[in-house]
């Protein structure tokens, strides 16, 4: 199985390209970005092949691609590849808006390629822990989810984080559609309705786009759901962020944070104490997930529409801010 | 000063403790006739018990109401004809029209009326509040805050199940995080709530989630719930600026945790709690700062119009949760001046 990584903007291309390294059977057969500094850095520090273009990549037919352009660039990258007949994985969020995220999964359908969205929580260990724990019944009936899924502000990693045009917004794009994928696979059921807050307080003098948001999301069954997305952590905040979820349930209630297998450091490296994870690589699972379906010719668990429902909740929120009021969804 | 102190039940002793610890004398109990628990809390203040409230007035300067929600009101108003210090649990009233009017007749009369929001006595509350004046997180930008325990229990006729009475877990419970995000944020512009309630058919928890925006834009996430298993009581803050964040979790910072092969008493209790050891308990705190103000004539920690500001937003979230509408608060007239 052959799969190369088109475009480094994104930073998790930087964990991909390790993982598809580590999957057995895999050859990453190398990489391609628009921007020649970017992919020529890249190839170098990951003594990775570099292909001249997006286009020779593919020519080199690939089995699949994994993804990591800007939000707003996933989309072209994404036609090329269903042109050339090979899979694909694609970072999230799927686009930055549900045109883009729509022609995307329609034109993969069309090719016959598999799309899928890039949620590693999805394969996160206690996740996978929680989701069994609700199909085995344990916590009867769910009412409720209060969760968050809050960070640093992105900006140190890749600058065009904080840029709508290429984010598509602040932290309601960046840390709502994990959560919301989460939630309808837990819940089993869609959102029908959702109220957002934002605001600009953080870090109001360095980015423009919104960096504290408070959502509320209910289903279709009537549960209804929390979403801290703020970028909230500060500076000496111990790792990058994190993700929480609270279920109440008719049996009692469950907390689950996706990052808490650490050790606390206390090293040198830092003047505050910081975590060093040692619980499994949820990323290698999911790319592990994307070959198989594609040696196994069958839809990967997360799909191009996971992609495009969890993107709604997002675009939803952001008329929900500017409303005042609840919005219905489907959006139009 | 003379105090009398109406309910004799869990906060009617708490209180008492607290006026213990002040040079003031507890004079009465207002309480059922024949009540054990009231007699015997009596005794243990050299106090008297006391079947009505009219025979116990004009005893007393301070009135201290301990009573369920419902009460308050009817209750404030009678001590109000004679006394001249009215102390009430919160929330101050169960409705908004009752507050107002309350508040009316005691600044008409000249009445010092305050509100029991103990949480603002807490020391971690308190020394976080200090954190964020002191602005050691520079601007405030979004606060999240959790109660998380088990619906208090009653031998018999338990009010606080009644929403009529106590107006469940948002007005009972999470009015506590109402007036803190509203004393560490300032006033509140809208809220938006939903809630799960034991009362409805399919279902036998309260839990609910609310979001406040704040005037100048901060956001605040208040979690309350009544469905977790006793003994739990568990209280959290995370408060985020633009220069940092405090970090609170009541069950991250007990220095005591005890594990029992067995109960002792095999009994789980009725009315939750909080534990950490602290060598003043912040109702004491609580009574002993209101009684300061009382002798020096100075302003009062927390006046009555702070109650009614909680209890607007309290009341606000339970409109929301029923409307499924975000609900802008009026300014009250009592709170602009």
């Amino acid at each position: 199985m052959r799969i190369g990584i088109l475009s480094f903007a994104h930073l998790h291309a930087e964990a991909y390209i390790g993982n598809l390294r580590a999957t057995p059977g895999v050859e990453m057969i190398g990489i391609a970005d628009e921007n020649q500094d970017r992919g020529q850095h890249f190839a170098d520090q990951f003594e990775s092949n570099l292909y001249p273009n997006y286009e020779a990549l593919l020519a080199d037919q690939p089995d699949g691609v994994v993804i990591c352009s800007e939000n707003a660039h996933h989309r072209p990258l994404v036609e090329m590849a269903a042109d050339a007949g090979v899979h694909i994985l694609s970072e999230k969020p799927l686009a930055t808006s549900l045109e883009d995220a729509q022609a995307m999964t329609d034109t993969c359908a069309r090719a016959g390629v598999k799309l899928m969205t890039a949620y590693p929580m999805r394969f996160s260990t206690p996740m996978v822990e929680i989701k069994a724990l609700i199909e085995r019944g344990e916590l009867g009936r769910i009412y409720t989810c209060s969760t968050s899924n809050q960070g640093a502000l992105p900006r140190h990693h890749r600058e065009w984080f904080v840029e709508k045009e290429l984010a598509g917004g602040g932290a309601i794009m960046d840390h709502t559609v994990h959560l919301a994928d989460l939630l309808r696979w837990f819940l089993d059921s869609e959102v029908v309705e959702v109220y957002a807050q934002t605001n600009h307080i953080f870090h109001a003098d360095s980015v423009d786009v919104e960096t504290g948001g408070l959502l509320m999301l209910t289903f279709e069954n009537g549960i209804f759901a929390s979403i801290d997305c703020s970028w909230s952590r500060p500076k000496n905040w111990p790792t990058w962020g994190g993700l929480e979820m609270k279920l109440v349930a008719e049996n009692g209630v469950v907390g689950v944070d996706a990052f808490r297998q650490n050790l606390v450091v206390y090293g040198q490296q830092s003047a505050h104490p910081t975590w060093a994870y040692w619980g499994s690589d949820a990323n290698q699972a999911m790319i592990e997930e994307f070959v198989d379906a594609i040696r196994e010719n069958r839809q990967p668990i997360v799909t191009g529409f996971d992609g495009y429902k969890s993107l709604e909740v997002a675009l939803a929120a952001y008329q929900s801010a500017e409303s005042g009021q609840p919005v219905k969804l489907p959006l139009q | 000063m003379k105090i009398g102190i109406i309910g004799a039940g869990f906060m009617g002793s708490t209180h008492a403790a607290g006026w213990a610890n002040t040079d003031a004398e507890i004079v009465g109990f207002v309480a059922k006739p024949g009540e054990a628990a009231a007699h015997q809390l009596a005794e243990q203040h050299n106090a008297q018990v006391y079947s009505d409230l009219e025979a116990l007035l004009p005893l007393v300067d301070v009135i201290d109401i301990c009573t369920p929600t419902h009460l308050h009101y009817a209750m404030a108003l009678k001590a109000a004809e004679s006394c001249k210090y009215i102390f009430c649990e919160k929330p101050l009233t169960r409705t908004l029209e009752e507050s107002q009017e309350l508040i009316a007749v005691c600044k008409k009369a000249g009445i010092k009326l305050s509100v029991g929001h103990v949480v603002r006595f807490f020391p971690e509350y308190k020394q976080a509040k200090a954190l964020v004046d002191s602005g050691q997180i520079g601007q405030l930008a979004v606060v999240r805050l959790a109660r998380e325990t088990f619906c208090p229990k009653k031998a018999e006729d338990n009010w606080f199940v009644d929403l009529d009475k106590s107006g469940g877990v948002i007005l009972d419970l999470m009015v506590h995080d109402f007036d803190y995000a509203r004393w560490l944020a300032g006033d509140v512009e809208s809220v938006f709530a939903k809630n799960i309630l034991s009362s409805s058919p399919d279902a036998h928890i309260d839990h609910a989630l609310v979001i406040l925006t704040h005037k100048n834009g901060v956001l605040s996430h208040i979690e309350g719930s009544w469905a977790f298993p006793p003994p739990m009581f568990r209280t959290r803050f995370e408060i985020s600026g633009s220069g940092g964040m405090i970090d609170h979790d009541s069950q991250a910072t007990s220095p005591i945790n005890i594990l029992m092969q067995k109960q002792v008493d095999g009994k789980t209790p009725d009315i939750p709690t909080p534990t950490s050891p602290v060598s003043e308990d912040p109702w004491t705190t609580q009574i002993k700062a209101f009684y300061k103000a009382l002798i020096e004539d100075s302003p009062l920690p927390v006046p009555a119009e702070e109650g009614l500001a909680a209890l607007q937003i309290a009341l606000a979230a339970i409109e929301s949760a029923r409307t499924n509408k975000a609900v802008n608060l009026e300014t009250l007239p009592e709170l602009s001046s």
